[in-house]
């Protein structure tokens, strides 16, 4: 065999012969004992385009990279074939030694004649034939290679958090611990989600507001909460970038008050002349224009609802300014505000809403006297809600019988398909609740399912089950419950049909409908500011469902707790921890981020702009030029999973590595 | 005998659209005639072969062929203008891919002459005679072109130097291409396409893109498609998208979709290939809970508006597909 000078950029040019070597592994007996090797190597050694073939015992071992990689640098072929196991197993292992062989490591191609010839076929011959066949198509593919160049970009290591519940805060401090910036961006003007409107917390019936406090307070106050932004009253609007180099521009709507100055002291609600319904009880009271969203809401300041506030329907009021001892902390000059932030990820962390209970119009709610969704009676529950914890209707006195709806929408294929899993405990919770409030109260639980699994979450199930005053009906259909308030009378009538068909009515003072657990309003909205997919039951979509599930479908764009999937707190702050997980080892301060030369390519000069790329792009990658109309993909994002390549009618887009030259000679070399 | 250039242009199997095409370009034909001899055309002029046969090699400058390789006649006619030709362009769509005369390759010659001799409304003939190579007769033997079994493209049997796709070619591609055969300007590299671009009728065409699901299929009796958004969006099976373009997308000008005829696109190998693939790719079926089977069947549904897939896909290209023909 020559041994000509260097072959550095010869890239298969026609009529140039390339210098192809094949390695041939014997994988300890793996490969050897199974198929015959001499007369392998020799069909192998008298192909076309074969240079030279040598077999090694095991080429992934010390010795045999120390082998290959020596071979290579004194031989200096263009091109290598290494018949050996998958490419999943070793194919990073040799492009290493091709790299430490100063060797472009797209040149090789692996044959895989372990897993796919000698493992699975049983006669020798046909084995070797098989081997030989993987390993000509192999050599025939490599000839259409293309030296590809990995290369670097600068990325942001900061992060764009938008909800602030206790997944959202988790993660922040989780940033701002490795002291990158977290820019936590929340909807309302408190943090602490869904669980700080509850004054117990299955399975352990802690308190919420106490057992989010200390969380809450170091996100305020704490060590590194100068690493946090905290933007109330903010939604995103816009999210432009990739991967490490994101552009999130944040609608921040005006609070009204100086939170920098302003103490908390509420001297200002008292005089305040108006009155709204309070959203964070669902409408069950009412509260000034000026004042907290409830009792202890952090950040310790109050909000104006410009909605009602009249300065802001043309009346001139000054009453809450006049009452306030700081000054300036009154600002009715704020204005709403376009903030603009760099980041290298998001993590999408925005909760969930209850079903709405109209669309099981059979439930009586809206229009029986005390019907409540479990939302509504958490804030009963709540010692800052409506009733300051006691458990009573509104206006009413405390109930001497309660029906706990469970499943209201879940496990429905008219409704909601999936459980919800968290109703049972919570219906749990709630038993426990009343009964401890109000003993010897009769607890009627209508159920479709109970889904009890897990360490903690038995105790709270056992007790309702032990106590003697609860009693559970098991049904099929929610359709075969009617709630509904007969006559004159001030409680309601529930009827129903059981799991058996049995036909059964009472009487009770209350009802709380457990109601499926949905995506958030605006969810779809957000979806398509952030570019990432909602699945098809409205929940933003996982990359995938067992392996990745915090990573949504565009590369940089993280999903953690209710928004993702209905689950409990403990679930949901593992996903926001495991996304600060991804984030920090993702996006290394100091380190840039690699960009994979295995993506698709667009040859603008081919592309006529009819974006069938753009609608099949699982990865949001494929941007059309606004000016010329043709695609370009952009490599940070792309998977280069192929899909585009695949359906670009005109062959536009090249797979790199996986050209149609390069499959089609894998092919060809196969059949030869 | 002129001094001017040699101009041929030949038929094998064609419909004539490509000599209408030629003429097609109006006044300039008085410029060609001015600068070339136009010695051949059997469509136009009576040179016989053996007039062709009598020249020197490459003696004539330009010929422009058209149509595709289905006999033994065309391939001699091939063969022979290959060596008399300087420059041999494969003119049209039937000798570039084969086009409509390539869709024979779906069936077997033995059922084109049973279909056009024997079983046919139109015929009487008892005896099943059927038209043979040979025949011997008193007088002598009489011979006929041998019928291929299978419809090639000019390159396939013969070395091309030059491309003019569609069918036929449009008039300002050909007035541009002998324009520059002309002006004695640098031709491109030998092999190339010429009056055609390299993208695909969509870059033409004016129609407003957006992203593309397409939820079902319509014929084009069956809907009054919008006349500013794109056909295949409205369901329509545009070929535009994996069409070479070239021809200034006038079929669309008109509110109808493309049919494919400028071929396979300069990226691809298969334009049917091509275009299944981006159908599969944009077709959409709610699929939610529903079983393997119902997912099917709703697909399907949708694919019963095809009637004729190769004849949609391949129409203008089978020849040069990857497959080619039917394989028996």
């Amino acid at each position: 065999m020559e041994n000509n000078a260097q072959h550095e950029g010869n890239h298969g040019g026609q009529g140039e012969k390339l210098k192809t070597s094949v390695y041939f592994c014997r994988c300890g007996s793996n490969i050897a004992s199974r198929l015959n090797e001499n007369a392998a190597l020799l069909k192998i050694e008298c192909q076309r385009d074969v240079s030279k073939v040598k077999a090694v015992n095991l080429l992934c071992s010390e010795e045999g990279k120390e082998f290959l990689k020596n071979d290579i640098m004194e031989d200096r072929p263009d091109r290598v074939v290494i018949a050996a196991c998958s490419p999943r197993e070793h194919e990073l292992t040799f492009r290493g030694v091709l790299r430490d062989a100063d060797m472009n490591p797209y040149l090789m191609q692996m044959a895989n004649i372990r897993e796919q010839a000698v493992w699975v076929t049983e006669d020798i011959d046909e084995a070797t034939e098989k081997a030989v066949r993987l390993v000509r198509a192999a050599v025939s593919r490599v000839q259409k290679h293309e030296p590809l160049e990995e290369h670097e970009i600068e990325v942001c290591p900061d992060v764009l958090i938008i909800g602030a519940g206790p997944a959202g805060m988790k993660a922040a401090l989780s940033i701002a611990q490795s002291g990158r910036k977290a820019v936590l961006v929340e909807k309302t003007p408190v943090v602490g989600g869904m669980p700080v409107l509850y004054e117990e917390i299955f399975p352990n019936l802690e308190c919420g507001p106490c057992m989010l406090e200390p969380m809450m307070d170091e996100i305020l106050h704490g060590e590194y909460s100068s690493n946090i932004e905290l933007l109330t009253l903010s939604e995103v609007d816009e999210l432009l970038g990739f991967y490490g180099n994101f552009v999130a521009r944040i609608r921040k709507t005006p609070r009204y008050v100086d939170m920098d100055k302003c103490i908390g002291c509420a001297e200002c609600f008292e005089p305040c002349p108006v009155q709204v319904r309070n959203t964070f009880n669902f409408g069950l009271d009412v509260k000034k224009a000026i004042s907290f969203p409830f009792l202890g809401a952090l950040p310790n300041a109050p909000y104006i609802d410009s909605r009602k506030c009249l300065r802001f329907i043309g009346e001139e009021c000054t009453m809450c300014r006049e009452s306030c001892p700081i000054e300036g902390a009154i600002a009715y000059e704020q204005e709403e505000e376009m903030i603009e932030r760099k980041v290298g990820a998001v993590l999408v962390a925005v909760g969930a809403d209850l079903y709405d209970p109209t669309n099981i119009p059979n439930l009586g709610y809206g229009k029986a006297l005390g019907v409540y969704t479990s939302m509504e009676f958490e804030r009963l529950l709540s010692s800052n809600g409506p009733t300051e914890g006691k458990i009573k209707n509104m206006g009413g006195s405390p109930p001497s019988s309660v029906c706990i709806v469970h499943c209201a929408g879940s496990l429905d294929e008219n409704h909601k398909e999936y459980c919800s899993g968290i109703c049972c405990q919570t219906a749990f919770k709630f038993n426990h609740m009343i009964e401890s409030q109000l003993p010897g109260t009769r607890i009627i639980h209508l159920y479709k399912e109970l889904v009890i699994p897990g360490k903690d979450d038995f105790s709270l199930h056992h007790e309702a089950k032990d106590n003697p005053n609860a009693e559970f009906v098991r049904y099929e259909d929610i359709r075969d419950i009617n709630i509904y308030t007969p006559g004159e009378q001030e409680n309601v009538q529930v009827d129903y049909r059981d799991a058996s068909g049995r036909e059964g009515s009472f009487m009770a003072d209350m009802v709380v409908l457990c109601m499926a657990l949905t995506p958030p309003a605006g969810s779809e909205e957000l979806a398509l500011k952030l570019g990432i997919p909602l699945d098809s039951s409205g929940f933003f979509e996982e990359l995938h469902g067992r392996l990745d599930s915090v990573q949504s479908k565009v590369k940089g764009v993280y999903l953690a707790g209710t928004c993702r999937s209905p689950m409990d707190i403990q679930k949901a702050l593992d996903q926001s921890m495991a996304s600060a997980g991804y984030i920090l080892s993702g996006l290394v301060v100091g380190r840039k981020l690699e960009v994979k030369p295995t993506v698709a390519e667009v040859d603008a000069d081919r592309c006529g702009g009819c974006r069938i790329c753009v609608s099949v792009c699982p990865f949001k990658a494929v941007e059309i030029d606004g000016e010329t109309g043709k695609s370009s993909v952009n490599a940070v994002l792309c998977q280069g999973c192929g899909t585009c390549v695949a359906a670009c009618p005109s062959g536009a887009i090249k797979g790199n590595h996986f050209t149609r030259e390069e499959i089609l000679a894998e092919i060809i070399g196969g059949l030869r | 005998m002129s001094e001017k250039p040699k101009l041929a242009m030949y038929w094998a199997s064609s419909c004539g659209g490509c000599e209408i095409a030629l003429v097609n370009i109006h006044e300039m034909i008085l410029d060609v005639d001015a600068v070339f001899d136009f010695m051949f055309c059997p469509c136009l002029l009576d040179t016989k072969i053996k007039d062709i046969k009598a020249l020197e090699d490459k003696a004539i400058t330009l010929t422009l062929f058209n149509g595709a390789i289905r006999t033994t006649e065309n391939e001699e006619m091939a063969h022979l203008l290959r060596r008399k030709s300087e420059v041999l362009v494969a003119f049209g769509s039937c000798a570039h891919e084969g086009c409509i005369p390539g869709l024979a390759n779906l069936h077997r010659s033995e059922d084109f002459l049973e279909s056009i001799y024997v079983d046919n409304p139109t015929i009487d003939n008892p005896e099943s005679t059927y038209p043979l190579p040979e025949c011997d007769m008193p007088e002598g033997t009489l011979s006929l072109p041998e019928f291929y079994d299978r419809v090639s493209t000019l390159a396939q049997v013969t070395d091309v130097d030059y491309f003019i796709p569609g069918c036929p070619p449009e008039p300002h591609q050909v007035r541009a291409v002998l324009q520059a055969v002309m002006s004695g300007e640098d031709l491109p590299p030998r092999g190339s396409v010429l009056g055609a671009g390299s993208a695909i009728v969509c870059e033409e065409c004016a129609r407003v893109k957006a992203d593309k699901k397409i939820t079902r299929l319509y014929r084009t009796y069956e809907i009054q498609p919008d006349t500013e958004a794109c056909l295949l969006e409205q369901g329509i099976l545009c070929m535009g998208v994996a069409t070479r373009s070239g021809c200034g997308a006038p079929c669309l000008e008109a509110n109808m979709p493309c049919t494919g005829c400028y071929g396979t696109p300069e990226g691809s190998m298969d334009q049917g290939a091509r275009m299944s693939a981006a159908l599969g790719s944009i077709i959409e079926v709610d699929g939610k809970g529903l079983s393997e089977d119902e997912l099917a069947r709703r697909f399907n549904k949708i694919l019963d508006h095809i009637p004729d897939y190769a004849g949609l896909f391949y129409k203008y290209s089978m020849s040069s597909s990857i497959m080619k023909a039917r394989r028996k």
